[in-house]
Parts: C-alpha cells; sequence; structure tokens
C-alpha cells in the first residue's frame, strides 16, 4: 500500500464530499439546526401545555367547612394558599355545577362521558356531610374522579392532589391547635435526603443516556450516506470502473475512500454533540435564570459533561467511527444504485439500534460481557465517561477498545474483500425469478455448498432451535412438568443435526464428501485422541478464570448441574451429554458449514469462521461462558476435519472432551484419591489437575497441534472442485 | 503490444449456474495498429477487454498486455494501458482540469512533467474553453473528450476502447474516431470495440468477429469479405451470426477447467 496513493484519493474523495450538498447539509448544516429548533420547540410546546388552565367540576361545594376554604372567594378556582405561586393557581379553573345539574354529574356514566369530552378534566364529589365528619376527626372522603390515560388527566390529579395535601395540613394544624399539641405531634419522623451527587453527576446522568446514544447514531448516519455515494454512486455513475483501471491497487482505492468515511462519520458525531451540548446550556441557563427552588436541580442538570470525559469521548469515537466506516463501506459496495445501498439502511439501523437502545435501559451496566458485544461496549463506556464514572470507565477501557479495533479490523477486511470480488463490483442488474432460481439450486448442483448455504443453514439451525425448543417447553408444561433432558436431546438432532443433513443432500452433488464422511487415516484418529486428553487439563484449568471474569448466576449453575449429574445412569449421561451433542455439532459445523466456507474463503478464514460460528451457538442456545472454550475448540476440530477430510477425527475429538468432563464431575461428587487420580489431581475434590500435569498436558497439545498444521491436507481419493454438471445438460 | 491467447471467462449465475462470457478467445495486436473487435451487444466484447485491462480475471488461457501477463502482473498492466468504455463516466463534481490532473497523479506523474502532460493533452484535444467546468455541467462532447483525456494522460502504449462512440451523436462520434486514428500515427497499440461496421471499415487493419462469446471469423475486413463471399461487412456479419446460431454448442467445454482460479 502507498501512502501517497492512499492520500491523493482521500483528498479528491473528501473534496468531492465537501462540493455535494447533500452532504454538507447532513454533515454540517443539519446539526447546527436541528437542536436549537428541537430546544426551542420542547420549550415553546412544554410552556404551552404547562400554563393550559385545566377544568375541575366540584360537586356539592355548598357542603365545604367555612374555615380553611378550599375555594376561592368568587369561588371560580381554588384558595391560592394552597398553591406555591399565583400564578400556579390560576391554572387551575373550578366550575360548580347548578343545583339541578349536579345530579347528572353523580351518575358514573355520565359523569365518565363528561371527562372524556373534556368537559371536565377531574371531578371532585365533596360529601354531604364533610363538615359533621370533620367536626368529629373523622376522614372525609373526597373521590377526584380522571381520566389517566391522558397527560390532561394526570397532570390535573398531580395539581389538585397538591391542593388536597396542603388544605389537609391545615385542617391538620388547625385540630393540633385546638388540641394544644405540637407540630411535630402528627409527624413523629422527619426523613431528611441528603444528596452527595455534585451538579455535574446529576447532569452527567442526563447527559450519560443522550450522549452515547447520539454520538453512535450519528456516527453510523455520517459513515453511511458518504459510503453509499462513493461506492454505489460511483458504481452508478461509471466512475468506478475508470478507478479500478488506475494504477491504484484494490486496497489503496479502498482506504482512500475508508479514511474519507470516517472523517465524515467523526466530523457527524462531534458537531452534533457539540450543537447539543450548546443547546442544551442554553435551555439549562433559561430554566436556571427563572431561579425557582425546584429548578435550580433542573439547571444542575444539563451541566456540561467535563473536558477531559470528552476528550475520552473523542478519542473513543475514533474506533466506533472506523467499526461503522468499514461496515457502511463494504453494504454501499454491494449496492449497484445509490437507490439500492439507501435500502441496506433499514436493516443496519434495526441491528444497531437495540445495541445500543441497551444502554438506555436502567440497570445495565458495563461489564466483560457487554464490553465484548460491538457498540453497546462503546456506548456504556461513553456513558461511563459521561457520568464520571472514572473507575468503571479505566477498568474496562481496553477491554471495550480492543473488541472494537478487531471488529473494525474484520469489517475492513470484509470491506476490502468486497472489493477485489468480481461479482460484487461488476454485478449486473438480472430479473430474478424464483422458480428458476429453485430449479438451478436443486438441478445444477456443485459438490460443495457454497459460503451463502453453509450460513443459512447456520441461520436455520438457531431458527428451528427457538421454535423446537419454545414447543417442548410448552408440550411439556402442558403435561405438568418441565422438560425431560431426552427430549431436550432428540431436539438437538432436530435442530442441528436435521439441517445440515437435509441440505447436504439436498444442494450438493457429494453429501458424503461434504459431510466429510468417508473413514480417515488412523493416524488422525490418534491425532484426536492425543489432543483430547493432553488439552483437557488446560481446558479445565481455564474454566475458573472464565468463570471469575463473566460469573454463571447461581441459579443457572445448579440447574445445569442437576442436568449433567442428575439421577440418570452413567451411559445415559454419556449418550445425552457426549455421544449425541458430538455427533449433531459436528455434522453441522465441520460438516457442511466448514465445507461451505472453504468454498469461499482460504482455509484458515474458514476454519475460524467456522469455530466463530460453533462459539456463537453455544452462546445463543447454552450458555455465554462457553464462547470462548466452543470458539478455541472449534478451531481444533476444524483443523482436524480439514486436515484429515473427515468427520470422524473431530467427533472422537469432541466425544472424548465431553466425556472428560462428565467423569470429572462425577469423580468431584465422588472423590477417589488413591491410585491414578492421586497423581493427576491436586485436589481430586474439585477435580483440579496438578499444575504439573497442566504444563506437560498443554506442551504436548501445543506440539500436536503445530504436528498437524503442517502436515498437508489428506488428498486420498479427494474429490475435485470441478462443477460437475452443466446448464441445460441434466 | 496485445496477445491473446485462448482466452476463456465463466461466471456464476444464481440462476443459471456456470454461464461462460467468453470462450477460446485469441488475437493479437501490434504497435501502430488498430484492431476491431465487432459484435453485438451481449457477444463477450466487454468482458474480454475487462480481462485485458485487468478488472476481470480470465478462467482460461492467457493474455499479455505490454509484455505483462494480465493474471501475474495486473499492476504492470494497468499503468500501461489507457481505457474508455461508453460506461466510463467523469466525476460530476470534479472539473476537466481536476480530473485529469487526479488520474495524472495516480499514474505517478508529477510536478512539471505532470503540468507539461497536461497542458499538451488539452491542447491536442482543445479543451482549454472547458478547463474549469465541473462534469456536471458539460456536454456530452466535452464528457467524451474529457475521458480521453484520462485515458491518455500517462502516455500509455496501449489503449483500449470499448465501444467509445456508442450513444453519441454524429459530431462527437466523428471527434472521437478522428482522435483514434491520430492516436494509431502515433504508433499505439489499439483495441477497437464496436458494433457499428463502418467504424471498423474506416479505421481498422484487421478485425474479428465475436458471437455468443466466441471468435467466428478473424482477419482484414477485405480478406474476410472475399473468404466468406460477402458483398460488405454487415452482411458477412449477419451470415457469420447465422451461422453461429445454426450451430448448437458444447457448453461443456467451454466451463472453466480449474475452478480455483475463480477464486
Amino acid at each position: 500500500m502507498r501512502w501517497s496513493i492512499i492520500r491523493l484519493i482521500w483528498s479528491r474523495e473528501v473534496r468531492d464530499q465537501l462540493r455535494d450538498r447533500r452532504t454538507l447539509f447532513m454533515i454540517f448544516v443539519l446539526p447546527i439546526l436541528l437542536y436549537p429548533i428541537i430546544g426551542i420547540g420542547t420549550v415553546q410546546f412544554s410552556a404551552a401545555l404547562d400554563q393550559q388552565a385545566r377544568t375541575v367540576v366540584v360537586i356539592g361545594a355548598r357542603f365545604l367547612p367555612e374555615t380553611p376554604p378550599l375555594l376561592n372567594a368568587s369561588r371560580d378556582g381554588f384558595d391560592p394558599r394552597w398553591f406555591d405561586s399565583v400564578a400556579e393557581a390560576e391554572r387551575l379553573k373550578v366550575v360548580l355545577p347548578k343545583a339541578e345539574a349536579e345530579a347528572d354529574w353523580l351518575d358514573p356514566e355520565l359523569r365518565e362521558r363528561g371527562i372524556r369530552a373534556r368537559v371536565a378534566d377531574a371531578v371532585v364529589v365533596i360529601p354531604e356531610d364533610i363538615r359533621a365528619q370533620l367536626e368529629r376527626d373523622a376522614a372525609p372522603r373526597l373521590p377526584i374522579y380522571y381520566d389517566s390515560a391522558g397527560e390532561r388527566g394526570q397532570i390535573t390529579y398531580l395539581r389538585l392532589k397538591e391542593v388536597q395535601e396542603h388544605w389537609k395540613n391545615e385542617i391538620m394544624s388547625g385540630r393540633l391547635a385546638r388540641d394544644k399539641k405540637p407540630s411535630t405531634y402528627a409527624e413523629p419522623i422527619r426523613i431528611q435526603p441528603v444528596d452527595i451527587a455534585t451538579a455535574t453527576e446529576i447532569g452527567g446522568g442526563i447527559w450519560g443516556k443522550l450522549f452515547p446514544f447520539l454520538i453512535v447514531m450519528m456516527s453510523l448516519t455520517g459513515a453511511f450516506y458518504p459510503a453509499v455515494d462513493i461506492c454505489a454512486g460511483e458504481k452508478e455513475r461509471g466512475t468506478m470502473e475508470t478507478l479500478l483501471i488506475s494504477p491504484a491497487s484494490r486496497a489503496e482505492i479502498v482506504m482512500g475512500k475508508f479514511l474519507t468515511v470516517v472523517l465524515a462519520s467523526m466530523t457527524t458525531a462531534i458537531l452534533n454533540v457539540v450543537s447539543l451540548a450548546v443547546t442544551g446550556l442554553q435551555m439549562a441557563s433559561l430554566v436556571g435564570g427563572a431561579a425557582s427552588a425546584g429548578r435550580r436541580s433542573a439547571a444542575a442538570a444539563l451541566a456540561p459533561p467535563t473536558l477531559t470525559s470528552a476528550f475520552w469521548m473523542i478519542l473513543l469515537l475514533i474506533p466506533l467511527s472506523v467499526f461503522f466506516s468499514a461496515v457502511c463501506l463494504a453494504l454501499a459496495v454491494l449496492a449497484r444504485s445509490m437507490k439500492e445501498g439507501q435500502y441496506y439502511m433499514t436493516p443496519l439501523y434495526m441491528i444497531c439500534l437495540p445495541l445500543i437502545m441497551l444502554t438506555l435501559m436502567p440497570g445495565v451496566e458495563l461489564n466483560l460481557f457487554y464490553s465484548l458485544v460491538p457498540i453497546t461496549g462503546v456506548s456504556l463506556l461513553l456513558k461511563a465517561l459521561i457520568t464520571s464514572d472514572y473507575q468503571t470507565a479505566w477498568r474496562y477501557f481496553l477491554p471495550v477498545l480492543v473488541p472494537t479495533v478487531c471488529y473494525g479490523a474484520i469489517a475492513l477486511r470484509w470491506a476490502i474483500d468486497q472489493f477485489e470480488s468480481e461479482s460484487v463490483l461488476f454485478r449486473e442488474s438480472e430479473r430474478f425469478d424464483p422458480r428458476l432460481w429453485f430449479r438451478h439450486l436443486l438441478r445444477d448442483k456443485d459438490p460443495r455448498p457454497t459460503g451463502g448455504q453453509a450460513l443459512f443453514c447456520f441461520a436455520l439451525m438457531i431458527t428451528l432451535a427457538w421454535f423446537l425448543m419454545q414447543a417442548i417447553a410448552t408440550s411439556a408444561a402442558a403435561n405438568g412438568g418441565s422438560a425431560s433432558t431426552w427430549t431436550m436431546a432428540i431436539g438437538q438432532v432436530g435442530f442441528i443435526l436435521a439441517p445440515p443433513l437435509v441440505l447436504a443432500f439436498a444442494l450438493t452433488s457429494d453429501p458424503l464428501g461434504t459431510l466429510r464422511l468417508r473413514l480417515p487415516r488412523a493416524k488422525y484418529l490418534a491425532y484426536a485422541v492425543g489432543l483430547a486428553l493432553a488439552a483437557n487439563p488446560l481446558s479445565h484449568a481455564l474454566g475458573p478464570i472464565v468463570e471469575s471474569l463473566f460469573p454463571v448466576s447461581k441459579a443457572i449453575a445448579r440447574s445445569i448441574n442437576e442436568m449433567i449429574s442428575g439421577t440418570q445412569s452413567l451411559a445415559a449421561t454419556l449418550l445425552l451429554f457426549a455421544v449425541i451433542p458430538a455427533v449433531c455439532e459436528e455434522f453441522a459445523f465441520r460438516g457442511f458449514i466448514l465445507s461451505g466456507l472453504e468454498s469461499g474463503h482460504k482455509t484458515r478464514t474458514a476454519i475460524l469462521m467456522s469455530a466463530i460460528l460453533f462459539g456463537f451457538l453455544h452462546v445463543l442456545l447454552s450458555l455465554f461462558q462457553q464462547l470462548f472454550n466452543a470458539t478455541l475448540l472449534g478451531l481444533v476440530i476444524g483443523l482436524l476435519a480439514v486436515r484429515s477430510r473427515s468427520i470422524w477425527p473431530g467427533i472422537t475429538f469432541h466425544l472424548i472432551n465431553n466425556a472428560l468432563a462428565i467423569f470429572l464431575g462425577r469423580m468431584a461428587a465422588a472423590p477417589a484419591s488413591a491410585g491414578l487420580a492421586g497423581r493427576l489431581f491436586s485436589d481430586p475434590a474439585h477435580a483440579t489437575y496438578d499444575v504439573k500435569v497442566v504444563l506437560l498436558g498443554a506442551a504436548a497439545a501445543a506440539v500436536l497441534i503445530t504436528r498437524l498444521a503442517r502436515e498437508p491436507n489428506d488428498r486420498a481419493d479427494a474429490v475435485t472442485d470441478l462443477p460437475v454438471s452443466a446448464p441445460g445438460s441434466a | 503490444m496485445i496477445v491473446v491467447e485462448h482466452l476463456s471467462k465463466a461466471f456464476r449465475d444464481y440462476q443459471r449456474g456456470w454461464v461462460s462470457a467468453v470462450t477460446d478467445v485469441s488475437f493479437d495486436c501490434r504497435p501502430g495498429e488498430i484492431f476491431g473487435l465487432l459484435g453485438p451487444n451481449g457477444a463477450g466484447k466487454t468482458t474480454t477487454l475487462r480481462i485485458l485491462s485487468t478488472v476481470l480475471r480470465p478462467t482460461g488461457g492467457r493474455a499479455v498486455v505490454a509484455g505483462f501477463d494480465v493474471a501475474t502482473h495486473p499492476e504492470a498492466v494497468r499503468s500501461r494501458i489507457g481505457y474508455m468504455s461508453a460506461n466510463t463516466g467523469i466525476y460530476d463534481r470534479m472539473t476537466a482540469w481536476e480530473l485529469v490532473d487526479y488520474f495524472g497523479r495516480l499514474h505517478g506523474l508529477e510536478g512539471d512533467r505532470l503540468l507539461e502532460r497536461m497542458e499538451s493533452t488539452f491542447d491536442w484535444l482543445q479543451m482549454n474553453d472547458f478547463r474549469d467546468v465541473l462534469g456536471s455541467k458539460m456536454s456530452t462532447g466535452m464528457k467524451q473528450k474529457v475521458s480521453i483525456a484520462r485515458t491518455m494522460i500517462h502516455d500509455p502504449p496501449v489503449l483500449i476502447f470499448d465501444e467509445p462512440t456508442s450513444g453519441l451523436d454524429v459530431l462527437v462520434a466523428r471527434v472521437v474516431l478522428q482522435k483514434i486514428a491520430e492516436l494509431r500515427e502515433r504508433g499505439k497499440t489499439i483495441l477497437f470495440s464496436t458494433h457499428a461496421m463502418h467504424e471498423v471499415e474506416k479505421l481498422c487493419r484487421r478485425v474479428a468477429i465475436i458471437h455468443k462469446g466466441r471468435v467466428q471469423a478473424i482477419g482484414s475486413p477485405s480478406g474476410l469479405l472475399e473468404q466468406y463471399d460477402q458483398p460488405d461487412l454487415e452482411e458477412l456479419f449477419f451470415h457469420l451470426v447465422d451461422r453461429a446460431e445454426k450451430e448448437k454448442y458444447d457448453y461443456d467445454s467451454a466451463r472453466p477447467v480449474d475452478e480455483t482460479a475463480l477464486k
């Protein structure tokens, strides 16, 4: 990659974007105009809402006691002394219906209709004997009828409640004075809240929710439009081909375009945040200027984040923009036209929004798990920085930064791959005929599935799993119990084994080869057994570390333990938790999925992708904590499957691995300290391997993996990768 | 110098499986010569030229452009060719001068040398009137001139024109053809594809007639007329197309030999 070329392409693209009115509007004009307009709108709107007078119909006002008076002298409102200010008193209008109309208001049906028709926002009914009741120190009931579904009703009710509260206190102090009791008599304990939060921290609470959301959304929006313009737009205008034929390499072109998108994304995000902050400050000083007691906290709540957190926010914005820019670029180059590019926006937002929304939910705090989730990790870290929660921020800065940079790098690699793919760059618009496509799919089969079919298989497995597990749980609940482990095992056959089997036979001309069903050479089985035994102590020792980093909730751990070391015999447990998963998962992941991924990617990438999918399956269907173990396992078995061209070594490895876990679990339940166990384990009661055994095993596993990696793929009676049937010849 | 030997290209199609766009195409083109590729739309002309300009990879056969194999040294090939087609557009938000300057720089030209090339190219194409006009404001004729300037700025020995006159009015088309003829005089190796017979008659010393991805006939226009006993190129063309339609091709042989070449 030549930086001079990248800089040349970058500067051209930036200049091009700056000359585009749409981009200029989205990046510069919109944020500068948007927030002040929203701000003014909000202020005016809420003021209008707040100042409107609400109507309260009071029935039986003639029964009210003279002192203290509930209503004012002209009896068209409540007595001003029950409000904080005179202005507030004017916002509740009292209507006293004539004596003959009172009967209508007392009829529940007519009253309801009146409230719904907004003749009254609330109706207060004064009981006839209120005076008598008050005199004998009873507590007369004052019903307030209102419609809580509407904001009008809610506001009126809250105001009425305040009035009643003040009025009630006045009556109470009258009683206390009469009985010569001190005012503390009715209030034996006073609560005194002491808030240690500073204004910045309170402000952080609001900004902390709003800023991450806005930064993430805007860096995505800011990346999307330029990406579509400089990829799909160039294709549409026919300039892409001229660029591809220039001496610039694809990677240089992608980098030049990519850096342009990053710049646009960051600028959009920063301008939006700055504009929002300025508007917010303005609003805060506006509200603060009114300076009534309750509002000072509102002013504090809008205090801006400190300069330090602003600095870190901008720093964090870089990997986020890198990630979004790469994703948008890869998507945009897929599109043939600007219009098609816009279509990709909705699904992208649909995926990103829930990940951002998570940060708005109460109780969601940054932990190691969230730090690994793309977008969510960054949003939560931004939140921590803005609320000046530096302790959390420092702790998770690297765990958030490193995965985000990794995701960005993967997305960028994807974008470059897209640019190097002929079928993507020169996609002709073809008419899509589902019947023709389906016929071709079933008739002109290739020996191996495509990468797309492999991913489809994975998606099908997850979808089936979702519905089947629901069905099993529902039917079990109908029979009055929870699903037995047996039905769960049969379910696995249904959603893990069935899809790859069906797809291999339906979509490929060589299903046996796709599923790698041929027998391996003996040495690969030996590799499998050796690796499984050698790696077990290490993976067992790593288990507690993963668990301490990502704790499993106690309830889940208990139910899993019950499931595994339940009442079944050892043979049944082995069948359920070792044999069935090993066979099902290997057919799916090292059979169909790996074969499909291999036909579109380098072997290395295919193994890595299948291992990550394998890890994800465990996250989705079982425990998040299994991600690491399953992915590592997937890497090793993937290598075994590719080298041996057979699925059996993988099944052997998988089987031994799961069986060992069961044996160790059982042994922990009934420890045997004598013999072999005594030498292998430092603590048989917890099935903890001796450190020497762990190190020895790890070294042996490393040697075996290196040797295996250096072996050539087993080519004995290998199928050629030729497409076997021609269009129209079958 | 362009040498094409048994070139094939197959695409994978979602609906029809493997489809061959170009099958066993061979020809060569020497400096100072304009070689014509004549064929109807969808004959495989553009695919062939895209392979020669290295944006598509061949699935069979080989092609050497300006002394470099397109499959193994694509970058070396790209720096020695100029490519222009009816589809290659110009940037709307760049002026003529900026655009040509940009491509000059992409080709590694700088400073005085770039300026000198720019001035001589703009003089040659009489483009000085609209140096600072944005692409979006240009007429078709201006755009076509800018495209030729872009193709020529690095003074490449090999030029590939893919239907450069398609969709142009006669005046603009005439200018384009004139300039291509001038380039031949400068000793360039020129590959020229078209579906217009008269352009071939006017410009090309030799021509290959392509239909359904295969070369149906190759030779000098007059020699071909003699060989097939046809009065003019148009009749010859229809004669060959008819003949190709009647023949039933064995498409299996057109399929890629080595699928790994596609990856």
